[in-house]
């Protein structure tokens, strides 16, 4: 084999969610009438923006090898507390702040802020107690959604603050700034995992956290910043949720962490750890949106997503081993 | 002489109510290397491993370049100039040669403040490391886990050749390489040596601790059996020292 086609069957293997989006967009656009329009496009990006930032969390806990189940009840909680604080019906407090537009970064900072406390206590109890992650993170999975059913008592916020709506209306280039957000969490970390000491130090982490104990690095310090990093991201999710819902129910985002385990192994990361990148995940998130999308377009009843989803994930665990197949000729 | 590199004072370490070192203590001059030497579980792993900030000893004392030395982890060590090379390789197989070679040192460029890793730089480096050193890898861009064992622990010798620092720790090295890679490898333990490095390198390979060696020094049951110069010694002695038949030529036993 010369190194070209080498290379060019690299790149494929490297970049083959990207391919298999385009080619799922591709068919859908041929069969689905209506299907091939700008604004189904704007449409499947601005609905995935919630879980995007959500599996950007997801993804980099468990490229260091281990697991954050918490992410969606983290989520809910950071959507809930800002619903309370800037919804003016319902439960919601409707606390005002003058000037108005000083809600915005207060209420960010609180949705980050209480996911990285979580996030923060998560990572100690792992990494420090060095107790299992996904059991762990179980327990704040149940725990959190607990504290969010009970400081509303079941009930939901609605009418949040213009100030902070604002982000969900107005629209940049056809899309929301919600989306936008989204799509700048990806880039952004995106580059931290590619070109900073931190992003490599936690995917040779996943690798063989032994080594890079030996080699010097700050294990136990990178592994608890994943944590809380992950936690706040899951904060920033659920600030965009309650932009999304212009509210907060207490049942608000069930289901988002298998939609977020399916984006991340769909996207190349493996459970394993040490391997997967961000701009893979977020080709997940695309893909589960847009098949979404044209399930709603054909108007099947909307069940059949979840079947759907699931065979997408045995799908993507099957290509992955084919994947390494094909890399072990190449070496 | 002039002050040793590192002195080990009655080092001992007890795993539960098992006494795996019970009282080691020996020298290690600057750009001297010594063979540590003995059967399976005496305790040499062990030692290594205190040096290098992998276990804290039970009790006993170290001087490194003269003063109290003890390591809390590997960073710790590594920062006062211990290198380790251990018997299971320590490389990230996800990763490629470039970053395993700068694991925990990258370099980085600075910019608006944040760290950038600088990989044109690091490659170059590696490129030229390993091309000092003969080894040869196809590209330095695949991953290791698709290289052969051989070619690994190439890349964690040049790697300490690369960094030196002032004590080397080197167990069992060779384990993966073929002959003239071992030949090579014994090379640069001499080379590191003339640099005034300490080196100490755990073997099981008689030929190989008497062909690097300055100082042979046998661990048996957890106590040094034999601290001898190699032109003072065969390997027949070293071997009765192993093995506990006579104390041949030996040095202070526990």
């Amino acid at each position: 084999m010369n190194p070209r086609t080498r290379r060019i069957l690299e790149l494929i293997l490297d970049n083959l969610v990207w391919f298999m989006l385009l080619f799922v967009l591709a068919i859908f656009s041929i069969f689905i009438p209506n299907y091939f329009q700008l604004g189904i496009f704007a449409n499947i990006i601005e609905a995935s923006s919630v879980l995007g930032v959500m599996s950007i969390g997801l993804a980099l806990v468990i490229i260091t090898g281990h697991m954050d189940l918490s992410v969606e009840s983290v989520t809910a909680l950071g959507a809930m507390a800002v619903g309370i604080l800037f919804c003016s019906a319902g439960i919601g407090l409707g606390i005002q702040l003058h000037p108005e537009w000083l809600m915005v970064p207060v209420s960010l900072l609180v949705a980050i802020s209480v996911g990285a406390l979580i996030g923060a206590l998560n990572g100690v109890l792992v990494v420090k107690l060095n107790m299992s992650a996904f059991i762990i993170t179980l327990a704040s999975y149940i725990w959190v959604r607990g504290l969010v059913v009970a400081v509303s008592g079941g009930r939901s916020a609605q009418d949040l603050a213009p100030a902070i709506r604002w982000f969900g209306i107005q629209r940049l280039f056809g899309l929301p700034l919600t989306a936008w957000i989204a799509i700048s969490c990806f880039v952004i970390f995106s580059l931290i995992m590619a070109k900073t000491p931190f992003g490599r130090h936690l995917v040779m982490i996943g690798g063989n956290q032994q080594a890079t104990y030996r080699a010097g690095i700050r294990v136990t310090r990178n592994l608890i910043i994943a944590f809380v990093l992950a936690g706040a991201i899951a904060g920033l999710a659920g600030w965009l949720l309650t932009i999304r819902t212009s509210g907060a129910t207490a049942n608000l985002g069930v289901g988002l962490l298998f939609n977020a385990f399916a984006a991340v192994v769909i996207g190349g990361v493996s459970l394993k750890g040490g391997v997967g990148s961000l701009p893979g995940v977020y080709a997940g998130v695309l893909l589960l949106s847009s098949i979404n999308t044209a399930i709603n377009l054909m108007g099947l009843p909307a069940n059949f997503t979840q079947v759907i989803h699931g065979l997408l994930v045995l799908a993507a665990v099957l290509l992955d081993t084919l994947k390494q197949t094909i890399r072990q000729r190449l070496a | 002489m002039t002050t040793p590199l590192l002195v080990l004072e009655d080092i001992r370490k007890n795993f539960g109510a098992i006494e795996a070192l019970k009282g080691i203590s020996f020298t290690i001059g600057k750009g001297e290397v010594v063979a540590l030497l003995g059967d399976n579980g005496a305790g040499k792993s062990t030692l290594v491993k205190i040096i290098s900030g992998g276990l804290e000893p039970t009790s006993g004392r170290m001087l490194f370049e003269g003063e109290e030395f003890l390591a809390r982890s590997p960073a710790e060590a590594k920062a006062a100039g211990i290198e380790t090379v251990y018997q299971d390789l320590s490389l990230c197989t996800n990763v490629d040669v470039v970053a395993n070679f700068f694991m925990g040192r990258e370099i980085t460029r600075k910019r608006l403040g944040i760290p950038i890793l600088d990989e044109r730089a690091m490659e170059r480096e590696t490129a030229k490391a390993l091309s000092n050193a003969g080894t040869r890898i196809p590209s330095l861009r695949t991953n290791v886990e698709h290289l052969s064992g051989g070619q690994r622990q190439a890349i964690e010798l040049n790697r300490f050749v690369h960094w030196g620092g002032k004590l080397v720790l080197l167990d069992e090295p060779f384990a993966a390489l073929g002959v003239e890679q071992t030949r090579r490898g014994l090379d640069m333990i001499r080379q590191v040596a003339a640099q005034g490095i300490g080196v100490v390198i755990i073997t099981h390979i008689m030929q190989q601790a008497f062909q690097v060696a300055d100082r042979i020094v046998v661990i048996r049951q957890g106590v040094v059996a034999g601290d001898v110069a190699r032109s003072k010694t065969s390997p027949d002695a070293v071997v009765s020292m192993i093995t506990g038949e006579a104390l041949a030529g030996a040095g202070p036993a526990g």
